[in-house]
């Protein structure tokens, strides 16, 4: 057995001795992926904390433990830690790093040393919202907590009038978009160059088409909120008045431009989900994928479409009717593509055979869950429907559902499928099924009530509510506790893989694209010993087994 | 949060006989729920279904068949969908064209509504005697004690948009400038409507049944977002009729005039607390405690907006080490000895600095004008801006002075 990339590592900068300097400056993109996760999963667990500390207020109504502004300002943490800290780096740079490199049999990315600052870009702009969370007044030695009160969206004039550190985190999302465009590019460029010899566009695995299809939007989309951040930040400072109405400027407008960016961005996140569902499916139906091209497209139609249906988001904001029933007739067409995968994703399942591995649980536990979030999605698609569910839980179980059951799951599901990948050990499957289990259940039990509290009249953001919606919260409370067992469960399980897992070889759940073609496990430093000649599609399997293999010098011996 | 009336609350209203286009919307949502489900079991069912029959220890590995493509299935699950999508596409337009459409103003009665930190208030057109209508205010917190069990219900007191049954209602809505955005929420109606500052707003309904209904803001404002609570009592025609004729101030009776039912009304307490000397989020209003920092402040800066007959207050008065010793009395109280430099503000707020008739201000107590230019035109200072509050009256004033200087 060779060295692996964690024995051996190139750097940006010179040839560092110590393990730890030689992770700080590595460029391998495998390395680059594991710190993303490493950072990603922390900063999670922050969020999850701070949601956890909501559901305990929330648990009756009045005040029980923390101020009505402390409150605020939890969600507002919440909200710019899971989107701009963990959900839009996401899969792309976990995933995207790791193992869209080995899926077309390339060394690394097209640029590593831009790779490795991107990761330190987003080092720095996770530190500037640390350093939003307080306000340090040295000379009497007071430290208050400071975060922005203002929720994810940092509606205008809200944000521009609120004194808390809004600003700062202003600065800090520019500066996470700006790593979020560096990787994009990075990526595209890889997609375009680096493809081992032979293989086209339409012989990529679909893990490599979400990330492509994310890329551009990652590239095209990203720029607009960074100016609408900038905007708000000379709006505040500098009174430009192009927000504040006092100062003959449109609030509405901030609602415009940042869901210009922030609309396109789900897809940004559920793109490359969607690409490891199809990954995991095929492999573990062990047959061949159902519809390839159409998944394949469907990706790249959702990116485009998405770009025009951002105005669904501001149904009820006193945008003129004329441009709501637009909105809502283009958001319908985002629909249909989404609905074809789910239908080509089952179809793959028939006659195949069907193996019940972690992964494919995940999996198939998303197509529920995303299901839901998908089709309450519609709900809120309709203009009449969603003048009433507009800014209630209705609209917060769906967005869950959608990302945290379809983004966050799938993420887990990538996790567990690559994860003897990453590290050329198998974690224990029953411990990693039971966990499965809690969050599945745990999941649902949170989120669903909220369908019933929305509808009912429950809106967001509220730290205090009507006796009637008592029960909602308490079932979602009990759901929660349920939800953070599982994650902390499933998070033991792999960490203690790490160490005690059993080796496992390259390709244990005989799949067929090239990430699981390499000569050992983990995998060397640069990958594959040979880049092979690819002139066969991504998932062909025959009587449940590879049809493609590759001896330890990648030439074909099938 | 608990409220006055428990028996008629948010839930009443899913008999959706509220208002006429609730039934419209729920329609839209059973019709959604139903296809919903269809679609969901389409991709569920078979999901499950294959997990069970085609698993692995059920299938031999030369049964597996690598099935790509099927047009006729590929075209039905896209064409079916896609007629699916656009029934739901047409109802959401219908429901939103009825929710949307709004009524002849002449055949309906248009009521203002104004949305601020942490209030609803509506201005009704002038009745018969040319009388105009001014309604809503905050929501009076309930108190709970240490152990979070409520002693004190929450309440609206009178203050409520009331409407007749059967009658189009056309709501004219907007924000102050300098606040920010609300939502005009009643969920028994299944209506919403953001409030916009600077903008004008509108939005209509018809209750159909008599009832109190929630009214909640839908859209993130602050701190009390979730106590931006009101209500919207339909009353029968004629009661209203008679109510709207007349110059109470409400159906249910008139409005407390006392100075801590208006600061209750208007929202003040919010903000301020009256009994604690608790900086909430503007200063505490229990004594006319002016600190060290604000008084160098204006003493540096002069102040040019209170509105008193004297004009604005010159910056620089006093300086330095007097300006510190002016400082120091006036935060204190002026209790002790006084300064010899305070001669420089005592031409002006008197010798005892209890103000002059109305020429300058008080640095103890609060007057009359104080509190009239401040609320009509708010006031920025050291701590923060306060908004302005136009609409309250003289009348109002004046029981604010007399109730705060009397409280302390």
């Amino acid at each position: 057995m060779g060295k692996s990339y964690f024995d051996e590592t190139h750097c940006a900068i010179g040839h560092p001795k110590s393990t730890f300097m030689q992770w700080m400056l590595t460029v391998d993109h495998k390395r680059i992926g594991i710190m993303y996760a490493v950072v990603m999963f922390t900063f999670f667990f922050v969020a999850v904390a701070a949601a956890l500390t909501m559901r305990f207020e929330l648990f009756s109504p009045g005040q029980q433990y923390i101020e009505a502004q402390t409150f605020n300002q939890a969600f507002t943490l919440h909200g710019v830690i899971m989107i701009f800290m963990f959900i839009i780096p996401g899969i792309p740079a976990v995933f995207g790093n790791i193992v869209m490199p080995l899926m077309i049999g390339a060394k690394d990315v097209s640029f590593p040393r831009l790779n490795w600052f991107t990761f330190w870009l987003y080092i720095f702009g996770c530190i500037v919202a640390l350093t939003s969370l307080f306000n340090f007044n040295i000379s009497e030695g007071e430290v208050l907590f400071k975060f922005a009160d203002t929720g994810w969206t940092f509606y205008a004039p809200y944000s521009l009038n609120t004194d808390t550190n809004v600003i700062t985190t202003l600065v800090a999302g520019f500066i996470l978009g700006m790593a979020s465009i560096l990787t994009g590019l990075n990526f595209l460029v890889t997609i375009h160059r680096l493809r081992a010899p032979g293989m086209e566009f339409f012989k990529m695995p679909l893990f490599v088409w979400g990330i492509y299809a994310t890329a551009w939007i990652q590239l095209l989309a990203t720029p607009v909120v960074g100016i609408t951040l900038v905007l708000a930040i000379l709006e505040k400072y500098f009174g430009i008045g192009i927000f504040d109405p006092s100062k003959g400027g449109d609030p509405v407008l901030f609602q415009h431009l940042f869901w210009i960016y922030s609309h396109p961005a789900v897809y940004l996140m559920i793109l490359p989900a969607f690409g490891i569902m199809s990954e995991i499916i095929p492999a573990f139906s062990r047959r061949e994928i159902f519809g390839y091209r159409t998944i394949a497209l469907s990706s790249a139609s959702i990116a485009g479409i998405g770009y025009l249906v951002w105005g669904h988001h501001l149904y009820t904001s006193g945008m003129s009717d004329t441009a709501k029933v637009i909105f809502s007739f283009l958001t319908f067409f985002v629909a249909i593509p989404t609905g074809i995968k789910f239908y080509d994703w089952i179809a793959t399942m028939y006659k195949g055979k069907i193996i019940l591995a972690t992964p494919m649980l995940w999996a198939l536990g998303t197509i529920i869950t995303f299901a839901v979030g998908g089709l309450t999605g519609v709900t809120i698609a309709m203009v009449g429907a969603d003048i009433h569910l507009q800014d209630t839980y209705y609209t917060i179980a769906h967005f869950h559902y959608a990302m945290l059951g379809g983004v966050v799951f799938l993420l887990f599901a990538g996790m567990h499928y690559w994860f003897p990948l990453v590290f050329g050990k198998m974690y224990n499957e029953t411990h990693a099924k039971i966990a499965f289990a809690l969050n599945f259940i745990g999941f649902n039990v949170l989120w669903f009530p909220m369908f019933i509290a929305g509808y009912m009249g429950m809106p967001r953001r509220y730290f205090d509510y009507l006796p009637e919606f008592q029960i909602y919260h308490q079932i979602s409370f009990i759901g929660a506790l349920i939800f953070v067992t599982g994650l902390i469960y499933m998070f033991t399980v792999l960490i203690r893989a790490t160490k005690n897992g059993k080796p496992c070889g390259p390709n244990p759940w005989n799949a067929t694209t090239l990430e699981w073609h390499l000569p050992s496990s983990p995998p060397p430093l640069e990958n594959h010993t040979k880049v092979p000649y690819v002139d066969f599609r991504p998932y062909e399997y025959h009587h449940g087994q590879p049809v493609v293999k590759f001896d330890e010098n990648m030439r074909r011996i099938d | 949060m608990s409220v006055e009336m428990n028996t008629n609350n948010v839930l009443e209203g899913f008999t959706s006989s509220a208002a006429t286009f609730a039934a419209d919307i729920d329609q839209v949502l059973w019709v959604n729920l139903v296809l919903s489900i269809i679609l969901f079991l389409s991709v569920v069912g078979p999901m499950l279904y294959f997990a069970v029959k085609y698993r692995a220890s059920n299938v031999k590995d030369e049964d597996i068949e690598n099935i790509t493509h099927h047009t006729g299935l590929e075209i039905t699950w896209t064409v079916v969908p896609t007629l699916m999508l656009a029934v739901f596409f047409w109802y959401g337009y219908s429901s939103m064209k009825t929710l949307r459409t709004m009524p002849d103003a002449s055949n309906a009665i248009t009521v203002k509504i104004e949305g601020s930190k942490w209030k609803w208030r509506y201005e009704y057109p002038a009745n018969s005697n040319g009388y105009v209508h001014k309604l809503g205010g905050a929501f009076t917190k309930p108190v709970q004690d240490e152990n979070g069990k409520v002693i004190v219900k929450g309440t609206m007191d009178k203050s409520a948009l009331y409407v007749p049954v059967g009658t189009n209602v056309i709501l004219e809505m907007t924000a102050p400038l300098g606040d920010v955005l609300h939502s005009f929420y009643i969920p028994a109606f299944r209506m919403k409507e953001d409030v916009v500052p600077g903008r004008i707003t509108k939005q209509w309904f018809k209750a159909d049944k008599v009832g109190e209904f929630d009214v909640e803001c839908a859209e993130y404002c602050g701190t009390d977002h979730s106590y931006m609570y009101s209500r919207v009592v339909v009353l029968p025609k004629a009661e209203y009729e008679a109510w709207f004729n007349s110059n109470a101030d409400t159906p249910k009776g008139n409005y407390a005039k006392g100075g801590d039912a208006v600061l209750q009304r208007h929202g003040c307490k919010t903000c301020h607390s009256v009994t604690t000397d608790k900086e909430l989020i503007g200063p505490s209003l229990k004594a006319r405690i002016l600190t060290k920092e604000q008084v160098l402040d204006v003493i540096k800066n002069g102040q040019a907006k209170l509105g008193y007959d004297m004009g604005a207050m010159p910056a620089g008065l006093a300086t330095g080490a007097d300006a510190q010793e002016i400082a120091a009395y006036v935060a204190g109280g002026l209790k002790g000895k006084q300064p010899a430099s305070f001669a420089a503000c005592s031409s002006c707020h008197g010798e005892d600095g209890k103000g002059n008739f109305g020429v300058a201000p008080s640095l103890v107590s609060y007057d009359a004008t104080l509190l009239r230019n401040v609320l009509k035109h708010g006031k920025k200072g050291m701590i923060g801006t306060m908004p302005p509050f136009p609409y309250v009256s003289d009348e109002e004033v004046s029981a604010i002075a007399e109730y705060l200087n009397g409280t302390k």
